[in-house]
């Protein structure tokens, strides 16, 4: 088995883009949460949008953004600021990713030089949440299929309304749009796949990554997820999954918020091969799948005690704010040894310990590869050797966490 | 490495509902396809599609209560094949409650019917907002994609992990493929995999039949989907479900489980070209059948039949065509290429699960379904396509493609079962 590295990271984040600077605001203090716009009548009271995004920054006014919804946008520069910040391209340029050079980013420009791998070589694994279709987008079809009674007149929906909405629609709600446009615009065309819908979904797409290198199937592969939660159906749809249900009885929750992170995973010989900047290694992960919530407790134990880290281990935990998975969070980690004092103020982000989604707040499909891209950042300011934990627990059924190193 | 062996099988589809009735419309070359019952679509421009007809949801609600009251009926179809499936492989609860769980599934349910009652509000999200903070929970407006594998997991008590891949028209054979390395690799000690879809509801008939994909022959349903066929215009929707048991061979046949046939191998790739066509050259598609025959050790000379995605859109034809003469070189001239949607439709996610377990059948029946309304060659489209009637077939191993839309491909390799 291949040791793997994290040789490349892209952040779209309410706390900006670049991934030191995520990680040092966070470590600052700073919270990119804002008032909800629908709040109330929900009791959730905030949420943390990614502002003034403008992909065309990062990927040139293309006429394929107009195809794209915002979390496929979202996805697709993260995904071009990890291949950049990684020094690497496919080894021939997609025609589109040529066309969309005139970003403020050139394509390979941060390392042109070193094996450059071929397409088929280069993985690609996501994930993404719940249908990323807009307000405003469904508000037109619906409107225009009314009938007087408000009900949902289908002849008029036939007749009229989709006479008026654009082809483009169903590719804004398939689920894999994300990823494709990633493939477009990197030229990535080796082995995929795309999860979803939850934290746990998005581990898994970072796991399946991992292994593909670490056995050898590609030398190289792209995985990450994005989330877009800050849309008025987004947040409505959440509390009727009660997923923002502690607001109603607590002080605190789940605040829900958007974005994507991107890494390059290498072979890690190779990538020191051609002077790769190395952030950590992939030391191990752990998984735990949840049949129910009370289960939990039982679960995320197991997950902390299969993979194995140390008890001083960094960790970036996965406590979103919600009381009853931080509390379950915080015993796991007790019981293996971690300080529990560090664990009992969860607005405060002690030495050895973060937690990112208070201050992001949760991008659920893409909170796995966020967590585990500032659990990178963070090993390589550490000495060598330096574990750190990423733990991706959350809603779903799937829990896991990931032991990085210190390069 | 372990070889892994296919022992249950379960189908809800256009040709049938049950294994039994799925087989025996398919080696019929019985078209699935009719004008949409589930709605009222006659205002739209498509009008057809590939019902599963006769499919008593209540009965499924009524075995699963956790999906009562659930809009989403590729949800039903998925637990419907599921449970045949698990009935089928004669699995105890104990043997089962440490499978992997791996689905694959389509397009997220929208409920229009319950944001058109909002529509006429100046704004759409708060008064939306303001019912679910009422409590009107009751209906959910979004379906998450894993419900299905949350009902099947809590159902069955399966603690193996769950795996929700929503990887389009490539999800189904996705999920088979990602089973059959997770049980290779010892990481699980058996699968229940599958995958469902129904696109067959306003919003999915409505937004494909804008890109022109669509057969819009309302008049002859029966013969709307003609993949291959020089006068084709486009593939029908369909829906549908299959689960299939993966576990190690050795394993069943220690406890004498009947083995349909075993999976060998599986590759995917991406096209990188666009979100809607193939890339003109099939480059993507020869890549994923090379990755299969790679991870099945097999040189292209050993496939004896080719499960074709074979949708029925200009361009998917002759693209798929010419790739699978680029990666099985002649091999392709001598043996059968069929197209099961030409019977089913396309059920987008749920097509490369259903389509496995018709390759399954294929091998352990000695039988290839036919593409069916195949009269009139395309030039372009030269390979033997089992036109018209099932034939029997001799040969050991089958590769089945799924190529989707934004161009994900994939593509499983099985083999027939035999004790050397």
């Amino acid at each position: 088995m291949a040791e793997v590295a994290i040789t490349g990271i892209g952040l779209v984040t309410p706390l900006g883009c670049a991934p030191g600077e995520a990680l040092d605001r966070i470590q600052r203090g700073e919270k990119a949460l804002r008032p909800s716009p629908l709040s109330p009548p929900l009791a959730c009271p905030l949420f943390a949008p990614v502002m003034d995004f403008d992909a065309a920054r990062y990927l040139g006014d293309h006429k394929t953004l107009r195809l794209m919804n915002r979390d496929a946008q979202l996805a697709t520069v993260a995904a071009r600021l990890a291949m950049q910040d990684a020094g690497l391209r496919a080894e021939e340029a997609s025609p589109i990713a040529q066309a969309t050079c005139r970003g403020d980013f050139e394509i390979g420009d941060a390392c042109p030089r070193g094996p450059l791998y071929p397409p088929e070589e280069m993985a690609l694994y996501g994930s993404t949440g719940l249908s990323g279709i807009a307000t405003e987008e469904i508000t037109r079809l619906v409107r225009e299929s009314a009938a007087p009674d408000g009900s949902l007149d289908l002849r008029r929906f036939g007749e009229t309304a989709l006479r008026r909405i654009r082809p483009v629609l169903s590719f804004k709600i398939l689920a894999n749009m994300p990823l494709c446009f990633v493939s477009i615009f990197e030229n990535l065309r080796g082995p995929n796949g795309v999860y979803a819908p939850w934290e746990g979904n998005g581990a898994q797409a970072v796991a399946a990554g991992v292994r593909a290198v670490s056995e050898g199937e590609v030398p190289c592969a792209v995985v990450g997820g994005c989330d877009v939660k800050t849309h008025d159906l987004a947040l409505v749809a959440l509390e009727q999954l009660g997923v923002l249900d502690s607001w109603r009885r607590e002080v605190s929750g789940t605040v829900p918020g958007e974005g994507a992170a991107f890494l390059v995973l290498e072979e890690r010989d190779q990538a020191v091969q051609r002077g790769a900047r190395v952030y950590a290694t992939v030391r191990r992960q752990a998984w735990g799948s949840a049949a129910s919530e009370s289960d939990l407790p039982l679960v995320l134990r197991g997950v902390r005690s299969r993979l194995g880290a140390p008890p001083d281990a960094l960790v970036l935990a996965a406590g979103d704010g919600e009381p009853a998975m931080r509390n379950v969070e915080c015993a796991a980690m007790a019981a293996d040894g971690v300080l529990v004092d560090e664990l009992e103020h969860p607005s405060h982000n002690a030495p050895t310990l973060l937690r990112p989604k208070m201050h992001l707040g949760n991008l659920f499909a893409g909170a796995a590869a966020v967590q585990i891209a500032l659990a990178a950042v963070l090993a390589a300011r550490q000495a060598s050797g330096t574990p750190v934990v990423a733990n991706c627990h959350g809603h779903g059924t799937e829990q896991a966490a990931f032991l990085l190193e210190a390069a | 490495m372990k070889r892994i062996a296919v022992t249950g099988i379960g189908v809800v589809s256009p040709v049938g509902i049950g294994r039994e009735a799925f087989w025996a419309g398919l080696t019929a070359g019985r078209s699935g396809i009719g004008p949409i019952t589930l709605f009222d679509a006659s205002s739209f421009p498509v009008r057809i599609g590939g019902e599963v007809k006769g499919f008593d949801a209540a009965a499924i609600e009524a075995r699963f209560p956790e999906a009562r009251g659930c809009r989403d009926r590729k949800i039903l179809l998925a637990l419907g094949a599921a449970e045949e499936a698990i009935a089928d492989a004669r699995l105890t609860p104990a043997e089962l409650r440490h499978a992997l769980l791996c689905v694959g599934m389509g397009l997220e349910s929208i409920c229009l019917e319950d944001l058109t009652r909002y529509a006429q509000a100046a704004n759409l999200g708060r008064a939306m907002a303001e019912r679910a903070a009422g409590g009107h929970n009751d209906r959910w407006m979004q379906t998450p994609l894993d419900r299905t594998a949350q009902i099947l997991g809590s159902r069955y008590g399966l603690l193996g992990g769950r795996i929700t891949n929503c990887s389009a028209c490539a999800a189904g054979t996705q999920v088979i493929g990602e089973a059959w390395q997770a049980i290779r690799r010892g990481q699980a000690d058996m699968a229940l995999v599958g995958a469902a879809d129904s696109m067959l509801n306003p919003l999915g008939l409505g937004g494909f039949s804008l890109l022109r994909v669509l057969s819009a022959e309302n008049d002859c349903p029966a013969r709307a989907c003609r993949p291959f066929d020089a006068t084709r215009q486009g593939t029908v929707l369909g829906e549908g479900a299959a689960f299939l048991v993966l576990e190690p061979l050795a394993r069943a046949i220690a406890r004498g489980a009947k083995v349909y046939a075993e999976v060998l191998g599986y590759g995917s790739s991406l096209d990188a070209f666009a979100v809607s066509d193939p890339e003109p050259t099939g480059r993507g598609a020869v890549e994923s059948m090379r990755r299969a025959l790679r991870s099945a050790a097999l040189p292209p000379s050993a496939v004896d039949c080719v499960s074709a995605h074979g949708t029925g859109t200009p361009k998917n034809d002759i693209v798929e065509t010419a790739a699978v003469k680029e990666a099985l070189g002649s091999r392709a001239y001598e043996i059968p290429v069929h197209s099961v949607k030409s019977m089913t439709g396309h059920m987008i996610a749920a097509s490369g699960a259903v389509e496995a377990a018709a390759a399954a059948l294929t091998l352990a029946t000695g039988t290839v379904p036919p593409t069916i309304n195949l009269d009139q060659r395309d030039p372009l489209c030269d390979l033997d396509y089992a036109a018209c009637r099932a034939r029997p077939f001799s040969g050991t191993t089958i590769l089945s493609n799924s190529f989707g839309f934004g161009g994900q491909n994939a593509t499983i390799i099985l083999r027939k079962a035999s004790d050397d």
